[in-house]
């Protein structure tokens, strides 16, 4: 499981340098400061933000505005929650934006038709290699498909609770803090966006 | 715990979001009921499926964001550093630059300001002076450029010798060779960054030309400005690979006091890698005081798989 894998590792890089010293620095205004606070925070922002967008393009706009928002607001930050809930809740903000906009104008595809068929746009999905069993990458790009209808299915809150959740592996009370919502509420939101995921995998798991 | 609400609580289960009693009741559970511990099997496989297909970042994309959002902020003081750096000509060129930097939109309007202040300065010292001379009985459009003699006569009136331009508006296509060479020499307007910018602006497309090129190597060094210099760099990316300019950016690179216009040469120096350029950024290492440019420098050195320092 990956139980609060990224947080974690997010927390101990910046932990090794005192964040609170790192960001009244900021503060003042030294750009080497904000520059180490975004190396400590920056894969797991791209991260997030791939995962839910799928795509590197969407992912760069959200990291620069994002971190732009932080340059911009910092002196803001009263430290009345944790750096890290504060920058997830600019970025989750940022991408349900994205996620609202895409689903005004429709979800894009999972997959992508290229001169060798539909391919899906996760490239890392293919994970067995050019010499798999022909079966198998065909059932492995079933799933896929399956696997993209299925978050697309979801609403952009259900996809964002999903994701912090499973992916990020943040706790449900810390989710609802970043989200402006109850640990209730976003309990409600991952065990809807789990039931309707497997419902739309039906029998491939 | 009934089947119907075990099944409800797996996924909350398989992510260890439940109350400790509830959690308690659904193990006791699923000790005895097969159909439940296979639901819990479903949940885990599905979770497998879902962490197989997680997407990672490619492994170049945060460092890429890492130096798009550091230019970004170059172009952008936070405010916290404006209130605290109180040199109005830094204040000045910092607005002045931002006008042509596309990226952030609000800091236009400190832009304009530099502008207006350019104008009001302009005036205050040129504006008394015989440069700004308009009489009457001159044409309507010129101005005085210089006066040649002043000769008194009997009958107590003053004969006043001078010369006089006319302002003239020339238009024409970017390609019509007349417009070039005005805009070169624009380019080259000693007193009015704004016209130098718009030149190199219009210019930079054309660096094909022997000519324009010249004059965009000009800028890059010579001019005052960081904006220009900024906007003749952009037009010589398509040369990077090109002896002469690869010479004058290393000059740049070590001489220029902008760490945008630095951060800028290191990104054409390093698209073309040959030794002389891993010299170059051998030595400002050693003397970069900026914590970027260095770490960029550094990098550069990495990538070229070249020792940080020289021994």
């Amino acid at each position: 499981m990956l139980q609060d894998a990224a947080g974690a590792v997010s927390a101990r890089a910046v932990a090794k340098v005192d964040e609170a010293a790192v960001i009244r620095a900021v503060q003042h205004g030294d750009q080497d400061a904000f520059e180490q606070l975004v190396r400590a925070y920056d894969q797991s922002v791209l991260r997030l933000a791939m995962n839910l967008l799928r795509s590197s393009e969407d992912a760069r706009d959200v990291y620069q505005e994002a971190f732009l928002r932080v340059y911009r607001n910092i002196h803001s930050f009263r430290f009345d929650c944790s750096f890290h809930t504060w920058l997830y809740r600019i970025v989750t903000n940022i991408c349900l934006d994205h996620l609202r906009k895409r689903k005004v104008r429709r979800e894009e595809p999972a997959t992508v038709e290229t001169a060798d068929g539909p391919v899906d746009r996760m490239d890392s999905f293919e994970h067995e290699g050019p010499h798999a069993d022909p079966e198998r990458r065909m059932w492995n790009r079933q799933l896929g498909d399956r696997i993209g209808a299925a978050l697309s299915d979801l609403t952009p809150r259900e996809r964002m609770v999903f994701e912090l959740r499973h992916y990020q592996g943040l706790r449900l009370r810390t989710i609802g803090d970043m989200l402006g919502t109850s640990e209730e509420a976003a309990k409600n939101c991952l065990f809807r966006a789990t039931q309707k995921m497997r419902v739309v995998l039906g029998d491939f798991v | 715990m009934t089947c119907d609400a075990v099944a409800k609580a797996i996924p909350l289960y398989y992510y260890g979001e439940l109350e400790p009693a509830v959690e308690d009741g659904m193990e006791e559970h699923l000790q005895f009921c097969t159909g439940c511990r296979l639901e819990l099997e479903r949940q885990r496989a599905f979770a497998a499926e879902l962490d197989r297909r997680q997407l990672l970042p490619p492994p170049d994309l945060a460092a890429e964001c890492r130096h798009e959002l550091i230019r970004a902020i170059y172009r952008e003081e936070a405010p916290a550093v404006r209130h605290r750096d109180s040199d109005p000509w830094r204040l000045f060129r910092e607005a002045f630059e931002s006008l042509w930097h596309p990226g952030i939109r609000f800091t236009r309007p400190a832009g304009a300001v530099a502008l207006v202040a350019l104008g009001f300065f302009a005036a205050r010292f040129v504006g008394s002076g015989p440069a700004s001379l308009n009489l009457a009985g001159t044409a309507p459009d010129s101005i005085v450029s210089s006066i040649r003699s002043v000769q008194p006569d009997n009958a107590g009136r003053v004969q006043i010798s001078l010369d006089e331009t006319h302002r003239r508006v020339v238009s024409g296509r970017l390609d019509d060779q007349n417009i070039q060479r005005l805009l070169l020499a624009a380019a080259r307007e000693q007193d009015n960054p704004g016209v130098r910018v718009e030149s190199v602006e219009l210019l930079k497309d054309r660096s094909a030309s022997a000519e324009v090129r010249s004059a965009l190597l000009e800028a890059v060094t010579s001019d005052a400005n960081p904006g220009v210099r900024l906007k003749a760099l952009e037009g010589l990316k398509s040369f990077a690979g090109d002896a002469e300019v690869r010479k004058t950016l290393a000059q740049v690179l070590l001489e220029d006091d902008n760490p945008a216009v630095r951060i800028q040469v290191i990104d054409l120096l390093i698209a073309h890698k040959d030794d002389a350029t891993v010299s170059v950024l051998q030595t400002l290492v050693g003397k970069e005081d900026n914590g970027y440019v260095r770490m960029r420098c550094q990098n550069a050195l990495r990538e070229m798989n070249a020792s940080v320092g020289t021994f």
